[in-house]
């Protein structure tokens, strides 16, 4: 029999569907790994089955764990449930502890809650549970407070807390999506041990889905609040049956077609033993302040029409180094040459070289400002030979053009258009001036896997034909491989390897480039597995 | 970051649809007319004495009745509103013209000597008790309503400027912060072409309170007789006035009181259907 | 811990010293010639030698504010121009009746807020949250003077249950001193609790909307175990900010509401000073009430590190 089995679960918000006729099962000692693109219902799932759904939000169907319907039960009911038959965790761990209590406390309130313990025996407790989720007691002992950890430690303060009672079903909605690489796999693989060791059940919830098909026993494809395809894993991805796993399949595993032809001529960045720091609060009230080096004797160069990918992790000192590139920061020694002239912040000519695309579509654009106005921003740095009138107009709307989006789109508001369009405006904003450089920081990220698919091919397409080089900063691996010609390997401020793309993945030469590489997910390791 | 819908159509609808918006509003309107048709009409001159009327409840002739000389508190009401909304209105801008852009120029330069200077110089005022600093000043220089006006305006000036400060400082962080710096604008530029505008609903908001707490200050100050002096009528004054007389003619006392009651709910009520007009995602019954 | 300590210690003395120049420029350099604003503009020349010679104005300013600095330091606030006794007499006699005015006020406030705003919070949109906003509406509207007056109105000229002015001072008894502070604490308290409820309330919503609130609910805690255990603490970090900001507004208040209630507390020496022109008492009280805002400040400040780990780590 099933641990959990969920048929026909409908829930409204109002008079909005939200989910319809959901049916899963997971079997104890197996993942299921709950796809899907943003919005299409994963999370409110989760929340259905722990009975955590917003205000004015109503649920119908069967949740059937262990042969009881959680759907029918009262919310004093499932207080005694959650916690102890069902854990769950979630995805920011930054903000997922309460800042005011020891982790020691947080964890051991799920065993107080649930069992006549006392304080100090729940401590105890809590300590073993810790312990199980890779948290020694030595090196973090429960008097700690959750701002004393990183964020991959909170979540295993969180997963403890959610374990600690060892609960028959886990649940994980994007637990790892907000920790960096490395860090993620040594989460994954505590899941995996507590699935194996314990016997839980385990859904796990993801957008990734060559994280999802490495972990999953067994996968649930959703969209638009219903399942689409399901089974196991491996049968699911081999066959493609349904035309949307096909689809998210193919967007993964995405790599645009480039023209090599166009590369070769003067170099357009030229960096060289670039320095930067950050100054630090003194220690003491009168001593010194200290000096935090986020840029550490940086060298690298960019070619005419190349794309050359920069990775590492949070704190590698990636987006230090691209803020120096795009002047917007001093740096402390070295210089930034590009194409010929030396980077001064007030040159407005060599500035106009170099244009950026962000990560957030949603914080990209001032709210306030039509398109036409927002498009046009850089042409700031033509100073006097600014276009004007009519012909600014027409820049605009042939910048449009060229990333895909219609004229008319010059005279409407950015709330009108999606994620994807919206990047595909920001692309067109940092095409406007023609710069010779685009830095591209983490500028598909926050996006679907369709829609990157889609701005990838963009990006490739613009790459070729206009020459433009790109700087890609990414801590997505996948996403560097399929773009980039040359890739940099960035940890602690400096570069640890260089070289071109398909060599570095194939055959890394440095130790943390290895470590990298084998913590990214990889769809085709995981199914040829 | 919030989408602030500023064209939307919606807008007139969702004010509409306000509960306080809309009865903050109408309040805030009567006041303010009353406080118009006071330059151009009242029943009775607002000073002229009538000591064989006088101390009469609420008549025909005397809407609101007379006070201890006779005279109308029909008109005196009418000329006090024109009073209360004048010195809080011009205080309103003394704190907004000298406050918002101290907020933003610090927020432009955070981290520096002058944002350091700026913050600390607004705890100061903030430690002074508003009220006993507005009393000082009015009694060294004289009273008055233009010594009230910049009493209480100095006091508007911190306010404005650690608001102003804290919503810039929050949009200075935004991607498009960073692209209009790619885009070679300076701080300055940045600051009146992006970040105001996008704090103008904030500031908008703020305003309406300050407005009511300035109208509730002016009143303070004309209590203990450092307003506007007499002839000039004025609310707070009236209500000294009543207060050996309550147990013989009350309405002189509620009168005054409800006028500052009505007129600062209003505007409260106002500067929240303001918040929900602007950023819906709070929900009416939110704050 | 100790570096935010000095810190904020640092910034505690650089206030005190800034508010005292500035109180200091105010009340004897801008004035003009005090001896003057003291005795008129008719007064004849030897007189006003005489009087600036008494006061010890004839010194330059710098010296005059070090000296005045000086003797509050040892507790000598000079001598009142207009009650010729030290002023350091007529503080502590009137100390005694606006200190436990301001306590009295501050606990009414605090025993009606919070809990107001907590359950108005805890029961979003119910019917006790709608009366709660609903009363606390027009609390924040009410101008305090007034309402102590309707006060008076109600409960001593009619109902005569209290006096309607005077203390007769704490020699009569503590419960009897207590009575003569109700009413004007009821009429401070009023408007400060109306604010400090929608705070309370405001910042509860913003805290039950935390991440650690829905982690609490997945470890089986009932929504009431959550906002208790983990809401509550969280909430209360920025309405400590706003009860310090209140005392100050206590203190302010305390002294138009012992005009009306003719307490002889410092508010109404301040103000007989002013009428009288006896600066050297003005100056001293606004020093001192000043003094007492700031230290206040100063102890929130430091109650943020008992409260908030986070601030613990430096």
């Amino acid at each position: 029999m099933s641990l959990l089995s969920v048929s026909g679960l409908n829930v409204t918000i109002g008079a909005t569907p939200i989910l319809r006729d959901v049916s899963l099962s997971v079997e104890p000692g197996r993942v299921l790994g709950v796809i899907g693109e943003s919005g299409a219902g994963k999370s409110m799932t989760a929340l259905a089955i722990m009975g955590l759904l917003p205000a004015g939000a109503r649920a119908d169907g069967a949740a059937i764990l262990e042969g009881a319907d959680l759907l029918g039960k009262s919310e004093r009911e499932m207080c005694t449930i959650r916690g102890r038959d069902i854990g769950m965790v979630f995805q920011e761990p930054a903000t997922a502890l309460d800042p005011l209590q020891t982790i020691g406390q947080q964890v051991a309130e799920t065993i107080l809650v649930h069992t006549g313990a006392s304080r100090r025996d729940a401590l105890v407790e809590a300590d073993r549970a810790l312990a199980r989720a890779g948290l020694s007691q030595e090196h973090f002992p429960r008097d700690r407070f959750p701002h004393d950890l990183s964020g991959g430690q909170r979540q295993r303060v969180v997963i403890a807390s959610a374990i600690a009672l060892r609960p028959k079903l886990l649940i994980a909605d994007e637990p790892t999506t907000a920790l960096d690489v490395t860090t993620q796999a040594r989460v994954i693989a505590l899941f995996r041990s507590l699935v194996d060791e314990e016997g839980m059940g385990l859904i796990f919830i993801t957008h990734d889905l060559a994280l999802v098909t490495g972990l999953a026993d067994d996968i649930a494809v959703m969209r638009s609040g219903e399942i689409v395809d399901g089974g196991a894993t491996r049968e699911v991805f081999r066959s493609l049956a349904h035309p949307y796993t096909r689809q998210l399949f193919e967007a993964s595993s995405h790599v645009p077609v480039r023209d090599p032809a166009l590369r070769g001529g003067a170099p357009v960045l030229e960096v060289t033993d670039v320095v930067r720091d950050y100054l630090r609060p003194p220690r003491r009230v009168f001593g010194p302040p200290g000096a935090f080096r986020a840029v550490d004797g940086v060298s690298f160069s960019i070619g005419r029409g190349e794309n050359v990918g920069l990775v590492g992790e949070s704190g590698s000192g990636k987006s230090t180094l691209a803020r120096a590139i795009l002047g917007l920061d001093r740096v402390q020694a070295g210089s930034i040459v590009i194409d010929g002239t030396a980077l001064d912040d007030s040159d407005r000519a060599t500035r106009r070289k170099v244009q950026a695309v962000f990560q957030d579509p949603y914080g990209s654009f001032d709210p306030r400002q039509r398109v036409d106005t927002l498009v046009t921003e850089p042409f700031h740095l033509l100073g006097n030979e600014a276009p004007r009138g009519a012909e600014r107009r027409q820049r605009a709307e042939a910048a449009l053009e060229t990333v895909g989006l219609n004229v008319a789109d010059v005279d409407k508001y950015i709330h009108e258009f999606s994620g994807g369009q919206r990047q595909r405006i920001a692309i067109a904003r940092a095409l406007i001036i023609e710069p010779k450089l685009i830095v591209l920081d983490e500028a598909v990220s926050a996006l679907d896997v369709s829609v990157r698919a889609q701005i990838l091919d963009l990006l490739a397409e613009l790459s070729d034909r206009l020459s433009i080089s790109y700087l890609f900063i990414s801590h997505d691996l996948g996403v560097v491989r399929a773009i980039t010609d040359r890739v940099l390997v960035m940890k602690a401020g400096k570069i640890v390897e260089t070289g071109r793309t398909d060599k570095v993945f194939a055959s890394p030469q440095h130790p943390y480039t290895r470590e990298l590489i084998a913590a990214a997910p990889s769809l085709s390791r995981a199914l040829a597995g | 970051m919030e989408a602030m819908v500023s064209r939307s159509p919606g807008l007139w609808q969702r004010a509409l649809r306000s509960r306080s918006f809309v009865i903050g509003a109408v309040l805030t309107s009567i006041i303010v007319l009353a406080a118009a048709l006071s330059l151009v009409w009242t029943p009775y001159n607002y000073a002229a004495q009538d000591i064989p009327h006088r101390l009469m409840g609420l008549t025909a002739e005397h809407w609101f009745g007379t006070d201890q000389y006779g005279r109308d508190v029909f008109s005196q009401i009418l000329v006090g509103a024109r009073t209360s909304i004048v010195v809080a209105l011009i205080a309103v801008g003394i704190g907004i013209l000298i406050g918002t852009p101290l907020g933003l120029w610090a927020a432009a330069k955070r981290g520096t000597l002058l944002d350091e200077v700026i913050l600390r110089a607004n705890d100061l005022v903030f430690a002074f008790p508003a009220l006993l600093i507005a009393v000082l000043i009015t009694a060294v220089f004289g009273p008055g309503a233009i010594n009230a006006i910049i009493a209480i305006g100095i006091f508007n000036i911190p306010v404005f400027a650690r608001l102003t400060r804290a919503a810039a400082l929050s949009l200075w962080t935004a991607d498009f912060i960073l692209a209009a710096r790619v885009a070679g604008k300076n701080a300055s530029r940045i600051s009146v072409e992006h970040i105001l505008p996008n704090i103008l609903n904030t500031l908008v908001v703020q305003s309406t309170i300050q407005f009511s707490l300035g109208i509730l200050a002016e009143a303070a100050l004309a209590y203990v007789g450092l307003g506007a002096q007499p002839p000039i009528p004025s609310w707070g004054k009236m209500l000294a006035d009543s207060q050996t007389l309550v147990g013989l003619a009350p309405q002189l006392a509620l009168i005054p009181g409800l006028a500052i009651v009505l007129t600062v709910l209003g505007l409260n009520l106002l500067g929240d259907g303001l918040r929900d007009i602007f950023d819906p995602r709070l929900g009416g019954s939110r704050r | 811990m100790g570096g935010y300590f000095a810190g904020r210690l640092v910034s505690l003395i650089v206030s005190l010293a800034v508010a005292s120049i500035v109180i200091f420029l105010v009340l004897e350099v801008l004035p003009g010639d005090p001896a003057q604003f003291i005795l008129g503009l008719n007064a004849r020349p030897d007189t006003l030698a005489a009087l600036r010679h008494e006061l010890g104005i004839d010194a330059p300013a710098i010296v005059r504010y070090f000296s005045w600095i000086a003797g509050m330091l040892h507790g000598d606030f000079g001598i009142s121009y207009t009650y010729r006794v030290p002023v350091g007499e007529l503080i502590a006699q009137r100390i005694g009746v606006s200190a436990p005015l301001a306590i009295y006020a501050l606990a009414l406030t605090l025993i009606i807020a919070v809990p107001a705003g907590v359950l108005s919070a805890a029961r979003r949109n119910s019917a006790t949250d709608l009366a709660v906003m609903g009363a606390t509406q027009f609390g924040v509207a009410v101008p305090n003077f007034w309402f102590a007056i309707i006060l008076v109105w109600i409960f001593a000229v009619t109902l005569h249950w209290f006096s309607a002015g005077g203390f007769p001072g704490w020699d009569r008894g503590f419960w009897e001193g207590i009575r003569n502070l109700t009413l004007p604490a009821v009429a401070l308290a009023l408007p400060q609790a109306s604010i400090l409820a929608r705070v309370m309330r405001s910042s509860l919503l913003d805290t039950l909307d935390e991440d650690y609130i829905r982690t609490a609910r997945a470890h089986g805690l009932s929504r009431g175990q959550a906002l208790w255990r983990h809401a509550l603490r969280n909430a209360l970090i920025p309405v400590l900010t706003i009860v310090g900001l209140q005392f100050a507004f206590l203190l302010a208040g305390g002294i138009i509401i012992e005009n009306v209630f003719t307490l002889p507390g410092l508010g109404r020496l301040v103000f007989q000073a002013i009428t009288q022109r006896d600066l050297i008492t003005v100056k001293s009280v606004v020093m001192l009430l000043v003094f007492a805002v700031i230290v206040v400040n100063f102890l929130v400040e430091l109650s943020y590190v008992w409260v908030d780990p986070r601030l613990r780590r430096r």
